[in-house]
């Protein structure tokens, strides 16, 4: 680890004004990615700035129509009390319990890993982003390869899910890291169905022809004979991208009938 | 890992290897790149801060030019150390073709990391090469496309 120096905000204007001070700054949300890269000295930082002492970041608050999970909330916090069993469901099968007691879902969609699991939550569920500064629709939200479209400095508070009518998730964990070779969010909220495909290419994108498919016909046999075009497909030792094509059929289908 | 394309540009091929051959427009054209020095005619090194989601590192590269043929072809063989993050070395070939006002480029793109680097980020590595790879030429043509 390269020395840095710690600070832990109060508040989030506070966690702010210690970012635009320093040249380099970085937040630390659960530190699940961050810790062990700073340990291996794969980032050096002149300053870490602590969100945890920050109230208003923390929890997870059900209306009737939606739900907002604060940006600190923990995974474990999710899966107990969210009233979405879709969202229930892939935050406990986030990583292993040590991962899920620490890890926030702001911290996970600010990092945007590819193999991540709650981008597929935010795009799937067609969650809205708020930050520090602004709201951010989840279309708009991931861009590329651990790229967002926060700004340098910007916090992310809370997502806000409105309640879908039905939805689920299906991934294919990696068996060591339980991160998502690929992972699927299916989902119908007043009538609109989503398709979010994470794990399988640089970033978490839309499956617009399945999507298509369901509005008309929600059955699991409607989307089994879209191919998946696996050119820009992520391919490791884990997986090859045309395996991975193949499992976004079958977690998608497989996500369809628990719901229809 | 591989990688091709090519683009259009709208400039005569001169201009076009002048600018491939200039470190200022390598140096604007690389992602992160902080400083640029030449070494000797076709060899530079350069200092580039490269910021790949929570990976925030500092490399020195090594940049050699090499089968250069001018005015249409050349290699950039470029290898680089992160400290303990680890090695990266890589080539781009990049040939152009005169077509008067206007000048056709094409490149391939090659390149492998070690160390902890790959340990950690194997499954990233071709998202990570593609994104500067992507960067670079797009930083490139935007030199004549955003010029009115």
């Amino acid at each position: 680890m390269y020395s840095f120096r710690y600070h832990k905000a109060g508040s989030t204007q506070e966690a702010q004004e210690l970012h635009a001070s320093s040249g380099e700054a970085t937040y630390l949300a659960g530190g699940m990615t961050l810790i062990p890269t700073l340990k291996q000295r794969l980032a050096n930082v002149d300053d870490v700035i602590d969100l945890a002492g920050i109230e208003s970041l923390k929890g997870v608050m059900t209306s009737g129509t939606s739900i907002k999970v604060g940006g600190m909330a923990r995974h474990n916090e999710v899966a107990a009390d969210s009233t979405i069993e879709a969202l229930v469901y892939l935050a406990s099968g986030i990583g292993d319990p040590q991962v899920r007691n620490r890890g926030t879902l702001g911290g996970s969609i600010a990092n945007n890993d590819p193999a991540a699991d709650y981008p597929a939550a935010v795009l799937g569920l067609n969650g809205t982003v708020h930050t520090s500064d602004r709201t951010i629709p989840a279309d708009e939200f991931f861009t590329g390869l651990f790229e967002t479209a926060l700004n340098d400095g910007e916090v992310v508070t809370a997502v806000e899910f409105p309640m879908p009518s039905r939805a689920a998730y299906v991934k294919f964990p990696n068996p060591a890291s339980r991160y998502a070779v690929v992972g699927v969010m299916v989902s119908e909220t007043n009538g609109n169905v989503r398709v979010a495909v994470t794990g399988a290419e640089t970033c978490v994108f839309r499956v617009t022809a399945m999507e298509d498919a369901l509005s008309a016909d929600f059955s699991s046999g409607s989307i089994s004979g879209i191919s998946i075009d696996s050119s820009n497909f992520n391919s490791d030792i884990h997986a090859s991208a045309e395996y991975r094509a193949h499992l976004v059929g079958v977690m998608a289908q497989r996500a369809v009938s628990q719901i229809s | 890992m591989e990688f091709q394309g090519e683009s259009n540009i709208p400039a005569p091929c001169q201009e076009v290897w002048d600018a491939l051959l200039d470190p200022e427009v390598l140096k604007e054209c690389i992602d992160g790149c902080q400083e640029m020095t030449q070494v000797s005619e076709h060899q530079y090194l350069a200092k580039v801060r490269a910021r790949i989601g929570p990976v925030r590192t500092t490399f020195s590269a090594n940049i050699q030019m090499v089968d250069v043929v001018a005015p249409t072809s050349y290699t950039l063989e470029v290898s680089a150390t992160g400290g303990a993050a680890g090695f990266g070395k890589g080539s781009a070939s990049i040939s152009l073709e005169d077509h008067g006002p206007e000048t056709q480029m094409h490149y391939v793109v090659n390149g492998v990391v070690g160390g902890k680097l790959a340990q950690i980020g194997s499954r990233l590595i071709g998202g990570v090469i593609d994104k500067l790879t992507t960067h670079f030429f797009t930083k490139f043509v935007e030199r004549w496309t955003l010029q009115t």
